[in-house]
C-alpha cells in the first residue's frame, strides 16, 4: 500500500500526458490486475482479449473484446493468425480505446493466440496515433514447447517494429528468482509483479519531477539495441533503509531475477539508473552508491543518471536499474576469439587426443573468449615453436594411450569434478571464471 | 626472561600451521626462539572450512612449539587472510573550532571516525585502519601535526575489511585450543614488516606472500600501505591442477611440484621425463617434465596477471621504486622470479625474513616470513604490558594515531 502513495504523488501526470496501460491477451490482463493490486494513477488500465470469460473477471476500468464475431468470445486458442484477424475486426474500437494518448504501455505475452497475434496491430494503431509506445512482452517457458517460442519471436520482432520501447522478460529468467519449492501460482505471480514493477518504474519516468530528469529519451536509449534482433532486458528495482540503505538498495536492485547480478551490466551499452530518496537522502549516499555501481559496468558504458526527492519515502532510498544486453554471449570478444585460437589448434590437430581436449572447451565456451585472447601475449616466447618437435614424442611417451573414444569417456566424467581439491568450498568466481577449475583446462593448453 | 618478552605469532595457513615463537629485545631487534608447525587439514584458500580439524592442526604446531622453544604459549598474534578481504583509501576530514588554532589529540579522534564513515557491505567488519599521511591546510607529508597551527585536519587512511563472521571464526578456533588471541593482523601486512625495511617501505615496494592457499600483497609508496588484498589462489591450486592434469594423487603432485616442477615453459628438452616411483597403491608412472612446467607455468602467470589487473586498478605499480619482493612457499618455485619479472616489469627479488636473528632455519625459510612478521609487528606496536584483544586493538589503534 505504501507503494500506491508513493505513485499516487509521482506518477500524478503533468495535464497534457494521457497514459493508457493496456493489457493484451492472457497474460497482459493478469499483469493488468497485478497493476491495479499494486496501484497506479495518471494512467488509464484497458483491458482487451477475445475471451469473453477472462475480459469479464479482469478488475479494468475499460475492457475492449476483440473478434467477437470471429472467435465468438471463446479465445483465439493459441492461434496468433486468429489474434490478428480479431484485432482487425476490431480495429475501430482499439482506435477508440487508444484515442488521445500520448503514451500507450502495452503488457502482452507472446506464444499464445491473442497477444502474439494482436500486439502489433494495436502497436501499430497507436503509432498511427501519435503516441509513443512502450511494450513489455513476456516469453514463454523453455518447456511450453518450440512451436510456441517460434511463435513468441516471430510475434516480439513484429511488435518491435511498432514500438519505440521493447522490454521483454524471459520467464525462463523468472523461475530463478522463485524458489524450486514455490508453488507454481507464485512463481507467475512473481512475473506479473516484475512487470507492475518495472511499468511503475516506466511511469515515474514520465511524471516524475525530478532533480536530475529522467525522461523517454533516457530510456530509450538505455534499451537500444533492445530492439535488433535477440537481446535481454536488464530490469532491478530495490529498496533499502536504515544506516546501510545505499548499499542495500542498490543490492536488491541487483538480485532481482532479470539483473543476473550484475554481471551482465558489463556488457551494456548504456545502462539508465535512478536514485530516489526522501529528503534526508544525502549526495555522500547518492555518491557510495554510484561508486558501488560503477564497478558492475564497464569503462565504455554510458550511464543515464537520474535521481529525485519524494518526501513520500520517507527514510527509504529506491534504485531503479534498467538495461538491455545483446544476446549470445559478448559479441565483441566472439570476433577476437577464432584468431589466437589457431596458435594451438594446429597443435592439436596432430595429436592422438584431440576429443578429450575439445570438451573443456564446450563446456566453458563463453568464458573462454577472454582467456583465449590472453593467449595471444605468450604466443611468441613461451608458447615455443618448438611445439612442434615434442609431438613426435608425444606419441612415443608412455603415457597410456587410449583409444580417443575411450578417452572422452574419462574426460566426460571428470568434467563435474574438475575442482578436485576444491569441491567443497566456495568457488571463487573472477570475470565469470571459476577459478578453482585448472588454468590449462580453461585456457585450453593442449598438452604435448 | 620475564615473559612480556616473548611474542608468539601464529599462522593458520592453508599448507601449514604455524606458530614462531620470538623475543623482542628494548633496541627492537627480534631474536627467534623455536618454530612450531604442524599439517594443516580444514583450511582451504586461507579460510576454515573444518573447524576441528583446524583445531586439531592449531593444537598441534602450539605444542610443538612450545617443546622447540622451552616456553609456554599464553597469548599469539593471529595472522588472518581470505579472498574476502578487501581495503580502500579514504580521507577524513575534520574542521577546527573557531577559537582554536593549535591542532591537539582529540582532532587526531575526529578525523579518524570521520574516515570511518563509509559504507562497508553488511556482514563486514573494519581490520585496520592505517594512517598514511596527514594533510593540514592542504599540505601534505605532514608526518605529526600535534602543536602545529591549521584550520583544517585531513588524514588518508587504508582501511582493510573482510567477513566478520569468517574472521571470529578463526579466532575462536585458536582460543578453543587455549592461548588467547592478542591481536588480529591481515597477513601481509605482517610479512611486509619483516621483508621490508624501512627505506625500500619509502622508495615503495610490492610484497606479494604466494602462500598454500592464498596470495596476499600489500603495496607501501612513501613509507606508507596505499593498497593491500588476498587473491584467494595459491599453491593448493598448483598442486591440484598438477594432480588433475596429470592423474596423480594430490600428494604425489605435491611431492613432483616441489622436487621436480619448474614454471618456465619450452626449457625442457623434448620427451625428457620425471619418473615416479612405484609405491603402495600407486603404480609408477612417468611424467613428461614439459607437460608438468606448462600446468604450472599457466597456474602462476594467470595468478601473476590477476594480480596486476588488481594493482593496475589503483596504478601505483609506477611508483615502486624498490620493485617486488616475492615470498612465502610458492616463491621457491623454480624460475617464478623471471616469470614475475615478465609479468610484472620490475625487478623482482625472491625474500624471507630480513631483520631477525636466532635460528636461521627459521628465517631463511619463506614459508615463515608471515608468522615471523607478526612477532615485528606485535614489537612494534606492543604496549608494556600485553592485555586483552579488544584492550589491545584499542591501544594499538591509538598509539598509530588510528581509530
Amino acid at each position: 500500500m505504501i507503494d500506491l502513495q508513493r505513485h499516487l504523488s509521482m506518477s500524478a501526470p503533468l495535464p497534457d500526458v494521457r497514459v493508457r496501460i493496456i493489457g493484451l491477451g492472457g497474460a497482459g490482463s493478469n499483469a493488468l490486475d497485478r497493476l491495479m493490486l499494486d496501484g497506479v494513477t495518471g494512467a488509464e488500465l484497458i483491458a482487451m482479449n477475445t475471451d469473453v470469460q477472462a475480459l469479464t473477471s479482469s478488475v479494468a476500468a475499460n475492457k475492449v473484446q476483440l473478434g467477437a464475431v470471429c472467435t465468438r468470445g471463446l479465445g483465439a486458442g493459441g492461434d496468433p493468425e486468429m489474434g490478428y484477424a480479431a484485432a482487425e475486426e476490431s480495429m475501430e474500437e482499439i482506435r477508440a480505446a487508444v484515442e488521445g494518448a500520448q503514451l500507450v504501455i502495452l503488457c502482452v505475452g507472446m506464444g499464445g493466440g491473442t497477444g502474439s497475434g494482436a500486439a502489433r496491430l494495436v502497436g501499430l494503431v497507436a503509432r498511427q496515433q501519435g503516441a509513443l509506445v512502450v511494450s513489455f512482452a513476456t516469453m514463454p517457458f523453455a518447456f511450453e514447447g518450440r512451436r510456441r517460442m517460434a511463435q513468441a519471436e516471430e510475434a516480439l520482432a513484429a511488435l518491435q517494429s511498432v514500438s519505440d520501447v521493447v522490454v521483454c522478460f524471459d520467464n525462463d529468467r523468472m523461475s530463478d528468482a522463485v524458489s524450486p519449492r514455490a508453488g507454481i501460482h507464485e512463481a507467475f505471480s512473481t512475473a506479473d509483479r516484475l512487470i507492475s514493477e518495472s511499468v511503475r518504474a516506466v511511469l515515474a519516468f514520465t511524471a516524475q519531477k525530478g532533480i536530475v530528469k529522467m525522461g523517454f529519451d533516457d530510456l530509450s536509449t538505455a534499451l537500444r539495441g533492445a530492439g535488433r534482433g535477440a537481446s535481454r532486458c536488464l530490469f532491478g528495482f530495490g529498496e533499502g533503509e536504515g544506516d546501510n540503505r545505499a548499499h542495500e538498495a542498490l543490492a536488491r536492485a541487483l538480485k532481482s531475477p532479470l539483473m543476473d547480478k550484475g554481471r551482465m551490466l558489463e556488457d551494456a551499452q548504456s545502462v539508465l539508473i535512478n536514485v530516489s530518496g526522501g529528503p534526508g537522502m544525502t549526495l555522500n549516499e547518492v555518491q557510495i552508491l554510484m561508486e558501488e555501481f560503477g564497478r558492475y559496468v564497464s569503462d565504455t558504458t554510458q550511464i543515464l543518471f537520474g535521481t529525485s526527492v519524494d518526501p513520500q519515502l520517507g527514510g527509504r532510498m529506491c534504485v531503479t536499474i534498467i538495461s538491455a544486453v545483446p544476446a549470445g554471449d559478448r559479441p565483441l570478444e566472439e570476433a577476437a576469439r577464432p584468431a589466437p585460437r589457431q596458435e594451438p589448434a594446429p597443435v592439436a590437430a596432430a595429436e592422438p587426443r584431440p576429443a578429450g581436449e575439445v570438451l573443456p572447451d564446450r563446456e566453458e565456451a563463453p568464458a573462454v573468449a577472454t582467456p583465449a585472447r590472453k593467449m595471444a601475449l605468450p604466443e611468441p616466447d613461451l608458447l615455443p615453436a618448438g611445439n612442434g618437435a615434442p609431438q613426435p614424442a608425444a606419441a612415443k611417451a608412455p603415457l597410456p594411450r587410449k583409444s580417443p573414444r575411450e578417452a572422452k569417456q574419462a574426460q566426460m566424467q571428470f568434467e563435474p569434478a574438475t575442482r578436485g581439491r576444491f569441491e567443497k568450498s566456495e568457488p571463487t568466481i573472477v570475470d565469470g571464471q571459476d577459478l578453482d577449475v585448472p588454468t590449462f583446462l580453461r585456457r585450453n593448453v593442449k598438452k604435448q | 626472561m620475564s615473559k612480556e618478552n616473548i611474542v608468539v605469532g601464529l599462522e593458520v595457513g592453508t599448507s601449514k600451521v604455524c606458530a614462531v615463537v620470538g623475543e623482542t629485545r628494548r633496541d627492537g631487534t627480534i631474536r627467534i626462539l623455536g618454530v612450531g608447525q604442524a599439517p594443516s587439514r580444514g583450511v582451504r584458500k586461507g579460510e576454515i572450512v573444518d573447524f576441528e580439524t583446524a583445531s586439531k592442526c592449531v593444537r598441534e604446531a602450539l605444542g610443538d612449539a612450545e617443546e622447540k622453544s622451552d616456553v609456554m604459549i599464553g597469548s599469539v598474534y593471529l595472522a588472518i587472510t581470505g579472498g574476502h578481504i578487501e581495503c580502500f583509501n579514504n580521507r577524513g576530514a575534520v574542521n577546527l573550532p573557531e577559537d582554536r588554532d593549535e591542532i591537539c589529540e582529540e582532532d587526531f579522534e575526529d578525523v579518524q571516525s570521520s574516515s570511518r564513515e563509509v559504507s562497508i557491505p553488511a556482514p563486514n567488519m573494519f581490520i585496520h585502519s592505517l594512517l598514511q599521511h596527514y594533510y593540514v591546510d592542504g599540505q601534505d607529508g605532514v608526518l605529526n601535526p600535534v602543536g602545529m597551527l591549521g584550520r583544517k585536519l585531513e588524514a588518508d587512511f587504508h582501511i582493510i575489511h573482510g567477513v566478520a563472521t569468517r574472521i571470529k571464526n578463526s579466532v575462536r578456533c585458536v582460543k578453543e585450543v587455549g592461548p588467547e588471541v592478542l591481536d588480529i593482523v591481515f597477513a601481509p601486512l605482517a610479512t611486509a614488516q619483516v621483508v621490508l625495511d624501512q627505506n625500500q617501505k619509502t622508495l615503495g615496494a610490492l610484497v606479494v606472500d604466494m602462500g598454500g592457499g592464498t596470495t596476499d600483497f600489500v603495496v607501501y609508496v612513501d613509507g606508507a600501505v596505499k593498497q593491500s588484498g588476498s587473491l584467494p589462489i595459491g599453491g593448493d591450486h598448483i598442486t591440484n591442477d598438477i594432480s588433475l592434469g596429470l592423474r596423480i594423487p594430490m600428494a604425489k603432485a605435491e611431492k613432483i611440484k616441489v622436487e621436480e616442477g619448474s614454471v618456465i615453459m619450452g626449457k625442457a628438452l623434448p620427451g625428457e621425463t620425471v619418473k615416479l616411483k612405484d609405491e603402495n597403491g600407486f603404480a609408477g608412472k612417468e611424467i613428461e617434465r614439459e607437460m608438468l612446467n606448462t600446468i604450472i607455468h599457466c597456474r602462476v602467470r594467470e595468478t601473476f596477471e590477476l594480480l596486476k589487473k588488481k594493482l593496475d586498478a589503483d596504478s601505483f605499480l609506477h611508483f615502486l621504486g624498490a620493485g617486488m619482493m616475492l615470498t612465502g612457499g610458492c616463491s621457491q618455485l623454480r624460475g617464478i622470479q623471471q616469470l614475475a619479472e615478465e609479468v610484472f616489469g620490475m625487478p623482482v627479488h625472491v625474500t624471507h625474513a630480513q631483520t631477525v636473528s636466532g635460528l636461521t632455519s627459521a628465517f631463511e625459510n619463506p614459508q615463515f616470513s608471515t608468522a615471523i612478521g607478526l612477532i615485528k609487528y606485535a614489537e612494534a606496536t606492543q604496549p608494556i604490558r600485553p592485555r586483552g584483544i579488544f584492550r589491545r586493538l584499542a591501544d594499538r589503534l591509538s598509539f598509530f594515531g588510528l581509530w
